[in-house]
């Protein structure tokens, strides 16, 4: 229990965050891609991972590689032959249904009004092609074609198909209730056992069913038959019994009779509780299930200095942090996560020793606090004082041989230093930076900034950082 | 009986006047030191290239390590008596050498001076300083390539 307590408490606001996008993402990709064949080759795209970080765990090193590679060409492969599907749902639906919208199959095709207009039309030797589309996408299939968007009457299929109408010759396709193209080209097949009174409708029906998922129903012109095509087989139909059942059983519509779509709710629902255990699932192999040990070397925050005191000196500038935590946590921590800060509101003048706990480290949840090192650490509190120095100016550079410089003065001539005592004690020059001779010629004036060594000493209020210099420069005897 | 007392009195206290009389040069230091070093002033304290016939040649405050030499140049012009001065050289305020000097009465003159190396570049101060330490004048200076 207490470690249940300790594993909630290493918990961050960021993998909850994490779980739950990405889950949703997940459950995006179900709703969106849900009973196409691009959600039935991700799932054998999941299978293979599996397999792949089962090798790995395993040992397999070639096989994990073989996955690996097979994982990272179906990617590619997914995008190439699956790409009208997944532009279909990209570009046919707005933005609001990638996101989080719902498309229950609600519109019910009108069969039994398809059945008896194709009976009609085969009564009447008045040819027809129309087509019912899978779940894959036609566009590349099909050619040309007007589109129609016409409710499904009986009168509109026998007028399509009408001889006399320009579009006759063409598919109509059928989706939901209306008729959504006619005119419609269709690829035909190429087989060689065909009968021989099949004809161009025959063979455009069976050409679309061979390259998709599509159903195909043919009423012949010159014997009045009626065929359907679906995958390789083109079948010969007598009853309308028949055919509606084999209209039915293609788009569906069975399953959407009464409680279908409280059935279907059960179904989205259940997918998003799978997508939460699936990715929390995956975030706890991904982030927990491997402890990982990183030493780190921290610098040591000083917080809380009393006024009128400085640290002269620290037994240690850093500290090392032995952290342990899942590799992918110990990976993204980054140097600004972990801190080490001293409290130095108690501290007196001279030596204090403090004891590096946990309480002055601070860890990213998650992560835990192995080893530090040094323990302790002592810190020398210096009384902070003011001190005058005298500047003197750092030459560098050379002047022509025949040139001297005589004589040079700063003003100020000295600068008041805010510092350590213990420091500003040693200190009884302040310099300026290096100030180059090898332009200087005659009399002149320049500014120099002065250098304050350590940094911890600062100009006091009043003085500048910066100093005048006057020099003259003569001939040399 | 008694005169010959009074002249025994005499010559031990004539031989005990030249022993203090002769004790008190052995140590010429402590002579030194007798006289107030707070009198002494430093009339004129200049660095220079060097010393030609007892005065400074080229007065400088920057020297090219190529000039191989620094010389400090101080005089004073009230010296009560015998003394000792100290030129306390620092290169960066670290001591880098302490030349002990002697000036003698009234007025005198005296020098120091260093080899100039290429470790020795930066910013140097000569501090003139009397016996005790007080300091009688602060010279500032460069050593450059």
């Amino acid at each position: 229990m207490e470690n249940l307590f300790l594993f909630i408490s290493t918990i961050r606001w960021q993998d909850f965050v994490d779980i739950c996008l990405n889950s949703y993402i997940l459950f995006r990709f179900y709703v969106l891609f849900r009973g196409t064949n691009v959600f039935r080759v991700l799932i054998g795209m999941t299978v293979l991972w599996f397999l792949q970080r089962i090798a790995i765990s395993l040992g397999l090193i070639v096989t994990s590689w073989v996955v690996q590679g097979i994982v990272a060409v179906g990617a590619i492969i997914i995008i190439v032959v699956f790409r009208n599907e997944i532009r279909r749902v990209l570009q046919a639906k707005n933005l609001k249904s990638i996101l989080w919208g719902f498309s229950y199959k609600s519109a019910i095709t009108p069969i039994e009004i398809i059945t008896d207009s194709v009976f009609e039309m085969a009564q009447r030797k008045c040819g027809a092609l129309i087509v019912f589309p899978g779940k894959e996408d036609l566009s590349d299939a099909v050619q040309g074609g007007i589109p129609w968007r016409g409710l499904i009457t009986k009168e509109m299929i026998t007028s399509i198909f009408w001889p006399d109408n320009p579009v006759h010759d063409g598919a109509a396709i059928v989706q939901g209730d209306q008729i959504r193209v006619v005119g419609a080209l269709l690829p035909l097949s190429h087989r060689d056992d065909l009968a021989s009174h099949y004809g161009t409708r025959h063979r455009a029906a069976l050409g679309l069913a061979e390259t998709t998922d599509a159903l195909v129903i043919v009423v012949s012109e010159e014997r009045g038959d009626i065929l359907v095509a679906k995958g390789n087989r083109l079948r010969e139909i007598k009853q309308k019994q028949t055919l509606e059942e084999n209209i039915q059983q293609h788009v569906g519509t069975a399953a959407l009779k009464k409680g279908a779509v409280k059935k279907e709710r059960l179904e989205i629902t259940a997918a998003a509780l799978l997508s939460i255990v699936f990715i929390t699932g995956i975030w706890f192999s991904v982030s927990r299930g491997q402890d990982t040990l990183v030493s780190l070397n921290i610098p040591v925050d000083y917080m809380n200095r009393k006024p009128g005191t400085e640290i002269f000196d620290t037994s240690a500038k850093t500290v090392s942090l032995v952290l342990s935590g899942s590799g992918a946590l110990v990976k993204s921590i980054t140097p600004d996560q972990v801190g080490v800060r001293l409290d130095l509101s108690k501290t007196v003048i001279g030596p204090n020793l403090f004891s590096i706990t946990s309480e002055n480290i601070s860890l990213p949840p998650g992560i835990i606090l192995r080893e530090v090192t040094p323990s302790q650490i002592e810190v020398l509190i210096d009384q902070t004082i003011k001190k005058e120095l005298p500047v003197q100016i750092d030459w560098a550079g050379k002047l022509p041989e025949q040139l001297i410089l005589v004589d040079s003065v700063t003003d100020p001539a000295t600068v008041e230093v805010v510092g350590g005592k213990r420091i500003l004690e040693k200190i009884v020059t302040l310099y300026t930076e290096k100030v180059l001779l090898d332009n200087l010629k005659g009399r002149g004036e320049l500014t120099a900034n002065l250098v304050l060594n350590p940094a911890s000493l600062a100009i006091a209020p009043g003085f500048k950082d910066k100093v005048t210099i006057r020099y003259l420069i003569r001939n040399r005897e | 009986m008694l005169m010959i007392k009074c002249r025994l009195y005499f010559i031990f206290g004539v031989i005990i006047a030249i022993h203090f009389l002769l004790l008190l040069p052995l140590n010429p230091l402590k002579n030194i030191s007798c006289a107030d070093a707070s009198q002494l002033r430093l009339s004129k304290g200049l660095m220079c290239e060097d010393i030609f016939e007892n005065a400074p040649r080229n007065p400088t405050i920057v020297f090219s390590i190529d000039q191989k030499k620094a010389v400090c140049f101080s005089s004073f012009d009230d010296v009560p008596q015998k003394t000792v001065i100290y030129h306390n050289w620092y290169h960066r305020d670290v001591p880098s050498a302490k030349i002990r000097l002697t000036l003698n009465p009234p007025r005198w003159s005296t020098y120091s001076s260093i080899q100039l190396r290429r470790t020795d570049i930066g910013p140097w101060r000569v501090e003139i300083t009397d016996e005790n330490d007080n300091v009688l004048g602060v010279l500032r200076f460069s050593v450059t390539d």
